[in-house]
């Protein structure tokens, strides 16, 4: 058996993740869809689609693991492909998070899972972590360290979203009872992680450039 | 030359494992800061987080080296590769005992928890820590029967996990959305931590048997 030259594995790497990335945005914003419209029917298309990303996940870990065993690579090289790994870690990881939305609709189904008052907190907790995920698919196909930076400002408006929605379930005036707050706060939190994870992948991108964390870097 | 190697090999497995001793440390004393309403123990939990940080960045250094510097093929390879995956599976079950020692700072000085959920996440805490040593074991020993116990004590936390849902959800929940809200992240966390040290056990197995154990849920 023989394998790719190196920069033709390294090219496949990135467009994979890329790949994965959309996918897992697409996942999440189809699951929102369904949250926001009780559409429980494209919720199932979510929760079948996560194995798409499982599978993109495994070719990605074994194009990395064949660059290390043919090529040893070293530097810069070395670093692309553990990050690949690890970013295909977190990508996978958002695509469960989607599927965790997903399901909570399946498992409300046919009762709305959010009372309308916090529909348009998800819609914009969807947004931005749709668009984080789309940025960390730039992010790893140009490899553009720049623009990595820009992520973590977008992640401060999803902390403040998430702190918002806890101020909003706390208030005595909230009138949804329990069960419906339980299901807010696990739901606010998958979108919060969701994002974390997107700014994990583009700061490996940095570290896989740069050999430095992006605290390190003056941007 | 080889005998080195063999060290270096040996002296990642040893970190990580010494990682997993100090998360499960990390969580025993996170639930004892939330069942004993001690925010000592809690800024304990919290500052001494950093140590778990730079044990990741310490076993992903010497990861990089092997990688580097000796090529390591088959098992070998699966081993470095596993272990940083494991790396950054320990790291974040050390975050999580850290999210629930921030819990009980939030609401220092009063509990987070109404006494009657109180002895599950004290059993919750216990099955978690449980777990995080049996992984540093597995790590250590590479023992395939005690990373498949792994799995059925994971099936205790997931049942004090669901069961918890079924005490918040019941009608004659008193505690108001406040608490309630705390107790659905928190079981969470403990939930979480349990799932990490299941993937590190996991992934143990991958690297003696060349197969994982069913699907990797982390």
């Amino acid at each position: 058996m023989s394998a790719d030259p190196l920069p033709k594995q390294l090219a496949d790497l990135a467009e994979l993740l890329g790949q994965m990335c959309l996918a897992a945005a697409g996942a999440l914003n189809n699951a929102t869809a369904a949250l926001l419209d009780s559409r429980v029917r494209l919720a199932k298309q979510v929760v079948a689609g996560d194995a798409a990303i499982d599978a993109l996940r495994a070719r990605v870990e074994e194009i990395a693991v064949d660059a290390l065993l043919f090529h040893a690579p070293v530097a810069g090289n070395l670093r692309a492909v553990v990050s690949a790994i690890r970013s295909a870690g977190d990508i996978e990881r958002m695509g469960d998070l989607a599927l965790h939305v997903a399901q909570v609709v399946c498992m409300r189904h046919p009762h709305p899972a959010v009372p309308a008052e916090v529909r348009d907190h998800f819609s914009e907790m969807n947004r931005i972590a749709v668009q984080l995920a789309m940025k960390a698919a730039d992010v790893v196909r140009s490899r553009n360290v720049i623009k990595a930076v820009e992520l973590e400002a977008d992640d401060d408006a999803m902390d403040r979203l998430h702190a918002h929605m806890f101020s909003v379930l706390m208030d005595q005036d909230w009138p949804h009872g329990v069960p419906a707050a339980v299901d807010i706060t696990l739901l606010a939190r998958y979108y919060e992680r969701f994002a974390d994870h997107a700014v994990v992948v583009a700061r490996e991108t940095v570290y896989a450039v740069t050999g430095q964390e992006p605290d390190a870097i003056p941007i | 030359m080889r005998d080195a190697y063999q060290e270096q090999l040996d002296e990642l497995a040893d970190g990580l494992a010494g990682m997993c001793d100090e998360v499960a440390a990390a969580m025993q004393k996170a639930t004892r800061s939330l069942l004993e309403i001690d925010l000592q123990l809690a800024e304990e939990v919290i500052s001494e987080d950093v140590r778990v940080d730079d044990l990741r960045a310490a076993a992903e250094e010497k990861a990089f080296a092997l990688l580097a510097l000796q090529a390591p093929v088959a098992t070998d390879l699966r081993t470095v590769v596993s272990a940083i995956h494991g790396a950054g599976d320990i790291e974040r079950m050390g975050d999580l005992a850290l999210h629930v020692a921030q819990a009980a700072r939030r609401r220092h000085p009063h509990p987070v928890l109404p006494e009657e959920v109180a002895p599950y996440f004290a059993e919750m805490g216990r099955v978690g820590v449980e777990l995080a040593r049996k992984a540093g074991q597995v790590i250590r020993t590479r023992d395939l029967a005690q990373a498949a116990q792994l799995e059925s004590d994971d099936d205790a936390m997931d049942d004090l996990h669901r069961h918890m849902f079924t005490v918040l959800m019941d009608r004659n929940w008193s505690h108001g959305v406040g608490p309630a809200v705390d107790i659905t992240l928190l079981a969470r966390f403990y939930e979480r931590y349990a799932d990490h040290a299941v993937a590190v056990a996991r992934r143990i197995v991958y690297v003696v048997t060349g197969q994982m154990p069913g699907p990797l849920t982390v």
